[in-house]
């Protein structure tokens, strides 16, 4: 604590601890969910990571399918045979085989109700606690025929179920009722990771499940001793897979674990970058937040700073003693923002357990990395947005010591406009081309979008400086009442005439609120031209009378179709069947569907028939078909994931994509080339001629007792629920981006609080002259209600031809109709009313509080 | 009129209603203040009181006339319109109603503050060295204005000064001297006042 410049800094922090505090909240807030994101994905993952190498057990070797193409742990994979357990078996090193079975079933609740889960519902063949894998019995025992089954602990207490009790499971080909003898978990776990486990003994599974004898993989434990990389060897030489002509290979259990682990890590690390992006914002809104409060505490201390230049301090010391305080500001911040980054990830978990999805019971863990990253961000940022204002500091001449109004110079006016200006063209630029060109895939356009949106935001801030006070006059003139503004009133005119004041100020504290806000107008363009579209899709393409959907999102058992094909009350039933093949090189979703799917959609079909899928063509859209340059009548290769190649002649190309997406293909089609696993994404189906709806929906509805996972909806409820998984995932955005409005808000009272001190003797003598103090809260609130009022304009002024241009951006299937929801918009522009009335609670309060004789006294 | 610290100011805040005493009390008219609360305090003093400062006197972003009218507006008074012309035409700054304070002389803030005391027809209006930062040429306006304030238009006027010749425009000199009241005389001169002070010190 020798230097000046250092004792003068933290003297300087210690005099605004107040000042500082509510600086640094917003910062807190940003590194909160920064470190929080980071925290959270690493404890997941590491749980899960471990959670796999426990499940891992003892499996040494796995024998699978090969795949053509894409990701090995999400492949859409054949099943192998369950007779080649035989010839696996007699290899030298072989301890024991295993057949491995994994399908979806659904507990059913003792209420009745599907048991919901964050992972998968799994049904699989188990050995019991000295078979291969890890799973251990953790009461009573494991499955040991027809009519018995061991769930997960944790599985098997939420749906309310003790051991002995019967259980209601539904697989893929439709209902059994077990008795349950074992309660499994891992070493460290009572749940299954957030999936549900039901295990059979292997021959249930089989019948059960429906495998059939061809099993998901065949599982290899070695004796001691035996080396796995010779086993492994002899293993594919036995079955002839040394060749990639085999439809089989062989992997050791370890990248088998690594490939499940990493398929889940990805998820999470989208989810962690979501959160990322979240912080993003919150930390770019805290930036304007920091660089408005420094700027006006350097204005506030302009005598203080001359003074110091007056008695020798020179122009770097100035600077470097604001940079430094912003510096502990940044640190102080930063530290409380890791540890509010543990609640942030304790919260999420507990949310998500909460919701029954429970994450794998993980303790928090926090990186070097987290650290780092954090104290980057955190320190970083708040350096950087009190780099101007330090600028500014060093040029305040030693003589305003003296005479303040000498003031500083700041950056002239067209320097400003032309910064600004071409800020704001450069992000239109990057945004369009990114949006519309879309270099570089996913990121690119993100990427661009990102950059592009940051630049129009300084862009607008800084121009918005040149408006600001002619919008805060045509503001205070229309609010509350067009005809009777405050302006008729003193207290209305007085803030009208503040807010007026300092442009530059109001314009940044306004700018804050408008990031935010602009963000969720731009959600809220592509939202209700989104829900437009698919109101028109669901009105149009759709001719089916019900729809059977999965609530979760794993499909339906391929036997509901089946069973509803057979009513005598329905007329066309068809389900939807997804698959993965590549059509020239790219991988592409490939629906597979009955023939009867064509009454039940109606495609638009441009040219060729529908009824064409029947004889074995291939369907597809108008785009991809002009991409590829094929018509009715010609053949296009296509290459299935597990290495198939058929060659399918185009049958009809259709413009309505919205339902079926862009190929189509028959069930039989799809089956005389993949035998993986089918599921159904959804099921449409007709009401027989003659047959009335509610006889017809009875029908369904007794066939759907068998499928409790299955939800059919007739039209309107299918629409609703369609528009309601739009609104839940519309709801989760909105409240992250709260945060950021959070933030504005902390800053309109920030800037407010700063003005309130220096006007200090302003409102003593408003008060001495006989304002009450009741007008005096009055004054301060219109002023706070016009900056936000101001910078909401700004911010659907942005956002709404933002949400335009990315509602375009998108492809026809989600958005074909342009729409602007100017309800939201008035809600909008009404909610930041009550923002500034919010944010000037505190600033008024104080205000008010004034004593006025050391008011008027203060120099 | 008295030194330093003589408790000058304090008498003015207690009897404005400004501070709040801690024993006695103080009469405005028939009003004793320690009887008011914080809301009526003020409506008095928007209504019963006028204030000119020694400085900072007017609200920076409202006009001369918007300041001149500030109380009536607070109190939602229409002002009476001959009234504020003839206290403008007196304060002669009719050409210069539209701007604000910074646009204005340090003399001319004063005499609109003063016409600000004077609009709303105080029962008195406090003036707190109201030519402490003038130069001589302006007080002299000012003291001027506040005395024909006083001859003319009937106004009283309490104000407080260490300056004798400021003090030489009033009709009633009262001297004080640490807190309490030392000496008094009628129709002052400068000279007169000055001579006094010199005992006091």
């Amino acid at each position: 604590m020798t230097s000046p410049v250092v004792r003068l800094t933290v003297r300087g922090v210690l005099a605004r601890k107040f000042r500082v505090l509510l600086t640094a909240f917003a910062i807190v807030l940003g590194v909160a969910f920064v470190s929080g994101a980071f925290m959270l994905t690493e404890s997941v993952k590491d749980a899960i990571n471990g959670l796999f190498d426990e499940l891992q057990g003892d499996v040494d070797l796995e024998v699978r399918t090969r795949i053509a193409f894409g990701d090995e742990a999400r492949a859409q994979r054949d099943p192998v045979p369950g007779s080649l357990v035989a010839a696996i078996a007699a290899v030298e090193g072989v301890r024991t085989v295993e057949v491995n079975i994994l399908r979806q079933a659904t507990i059913i609740k003792k209420n009745g109700k599907p048991l919901q889960t964050s992972g998968p519902s799994f049904g699989l063949a188990w050995y019991g606690t000295d078979g291969l894998d890890g799973r251990l019995v953790l009461e009573g025992r494991e499955a040991r025929g027809a009519g018995e089954v061991a769930i997960d602990k944790k599985s098997a207490e939420r749906a309310g179920y003790a051991l002995g009790e019967t259980v209601p499971i539904v697989g893929p080909n439709g209902s059994g009722d077990f008795t349950l003898v074992g309660l499994t978990g891992t070493k460290t776990t009572e749940g299954g990771g957030g999936a549900s486990v039901s295990a059979f003994d292997p021959a249930t599974a089989d019948a059960f499940l429906g495998t059939k004898g061809q099993v998901d993989s065949i599982l290899v434990g070695l004796v001691d001793g035996a080396s796995r990389g010779d086993v492994q060897d002899a293993v594919a030489a036995a079955l002839g897979a040394d060749t990639t002509d085999s439809p089989y290979e062989v992997i050791t259990g370890d990248q088998s674990a690594k490939e499940t682990a990493g398929a889940i890590n990805d998820i999470i690390d989208i989810f962690g970058k979501v959160l990322l992006g979240f912080a993003a914002i919150s930390l770019f809104v805290s930036a304007f937040l920091i660089f408005n409060t420094f700027a006006i505490i350097v204005s506030q201390r302009l005598r203080e700073l001359a003074l110091l230049r007056a008695i020798g301090a020179d122009v770097s010391q100035i600077r470097m003693m604001i940079l430094g305080e912003s510096g502990i500001i940044g640190l102080l911040a930063t530290a409380l923002g890791i540890a509010g980054g543990v609640l942030v990830s304790k919260g999420i978990t507990a949310l998500f357990n909460a919701t029954g999805a429970a994450f794998p019971s993980a303790s928090t863990v926090i990186s070097a990395r987290t650290i780092a990253v954090s104290l980057l961000v955190g320190v970083g940022v708040t350096l950087f947005a009190a780099f101007v204002p330090a600028a500014r500091a060093g040029r305040i001449p030693p003589v305003a010591a003296m005479r303040p109004e000498v003031g500083f110079s700041s950056l002239q006016r067209n320097k400003r406009l032309v910064f600004a200006t071409s800020a704001l063209v450069v992000g239109i630029v990057l945004l369009v081309v990114g949006l519309f060109t879309q270099p570089g895939g996913t990121v690119g356009i993100l990427l661009a979008g990102a950059v592009g949106a940051v630049m129009i935001f300084l862009g607008v801030a800084s121009l918005s400086q040149s408006v600001a006070a002619p919008v805060s006059r045509i503001v205070s003139n229309i609010l509350p009442f067009p005809g009777r503004s405050m302006n008729k009133k003193t207290p209305g005119r007085i803030a009208s005439r503040n807010a007026q004041r300092q442009p530059r100020r109001t314009a940044s504290t306004a700018s804050a609120l408008m990031i935010g806000l602009a963000l969720v107008s731009t959600i809220a363009v592509v939202a209700a031209s989104v829900q437009a579209t698919l109101r028109k899709a669901l009105g149009t393409s759709i001719t089916a009378d019900f729809y059977a959907t999965n609530s979760g999102f794993q499909g339906l058992p391929v036997a509901f179709a089946d069973k509803l094909a057979q009513l005598p009350e329905l007329g066309a039933v068809s389900p939807f069947r997804a698959a993965n093949a590549q059509v020239a090189g790219e991988s592409k979703s490939i629906g597979a569907v009955d023939p009867a799917m064509g009454e039940l959609v109606d495609t638009d079909i441009q040219s060729g028939s529908f009824d064409s899928i029947a004889d074995g063509a291939v369907l597809l859209h108008k785009d991809p078909a002009g991409d590829l340059g094929v018509a009715v009548g010609d053949i296009i290769d296509m290459t299935w994931q597990n290495g198939k190649i058929t060659a399918l002649t185009v049958g009809a190309i259709y413009a309505d994509s919205s339902i079926v997406g862009n190929w189509l293909v028959s069930l039989d089609t799809l089956d005389a080339a993949s035998s993986a696993p089918p599921l159904d994404f959804f099921i449409g189906a007709k009401i027989a001629d003659g047959v009335d709806a509610d006889a017809a929906r009875s029908a369904v509805e007794r066939v759907a007792t068998e499928f409790p996972s299955a939800e059919v909806q007739d039209r309107v409820e299918f629409q609703k629920s369609q528009e309601d998984q739009l609104n839940q995932l519309l709801f989760i955005v909105y409240s992250l981006l709260v945060f950021a409005i959070a933030i504005a808000v902390l800053g309109i009272a920030n800037t407010m609080a700063l003005s309130v001190f220096e006007r200090t003797r302003e409102f003593g003598l408003l008060r001495a002259v006989g304002m009450t103090r009741r007008q005096l809260r009055r004054s301060v609130r219109w002023e706070a209600i016009i900056v936000s009022v101001f910078g909401a304009s700004l911010g659907v002024v942005v956002g709404v031809p933002l949400g335009m241009a990315v509602a375009t951006a998108l492809p026809e299937t989600f958005v074909d109709t342009l729409q602007i929801p100017f309800g939201t918009i008035v809600i909008i522009l009404l909610a930041s009313i009550v923002v500034g009335i919010i944010a000037a609670i505190g600033p008024a309060r104080r205000a008010a509080k004034l004593d006025i004789l050391h008011a008027i006294t203060t120099v | 009129m008295g030194p330093s610290g003589s408790g000058k100011s304090t008498l003015m805040h207690c009897l404005a209603g400004l501070d709040s005493l801690t024993s006695g009390s103080a009469f405005l008219g028939d009003v004793d203040l320690s009887t008011l609360n914080e809301r009526q305090l003020t409506i008095l003093r928007r209504e019963e009181v006028g204030f000119v400062f020694q400085a900072f006197n007017l609200i920076p972003t409202l006009s001369a006339r918007e300041n001149i009218e500030l109380p009536l507006d607070l109190g939602d008074v229409d002002p009476d319109a001959p009234w504020v012309d003839r206290i403008i035409d007196a304060v002669g700054l009719r050409d210069r109603l539209d701007h604000k304070p910074a646009e204005l002389s340090g003399g001319q803030q004063q005499r609109v503050a003063v016409a600000r005391a004077l609009a709303s027809k105080p029962k008195i209006i406090f003036a707190d060295e109201p030519t402490g930062n003038l130069d001589s040429k302006s007080s002299s306006d000012v003291l001027g204005f506040m005395r024909r304030a006083v001859s003319e238009l009937g106004q009283t006027i309490v104000l407080v000064t260490h300056d004798p010749n400021a003090a030489s425009y009033a009709d009633r000199v009262i001297f004080l001297a640490d807190g309490k009241v030392v000496d008094e005389i009628s129709e002052p001169t400068a000279e007169r006042v000055l001579d006094r002070m010199k005992r006091l010190a």
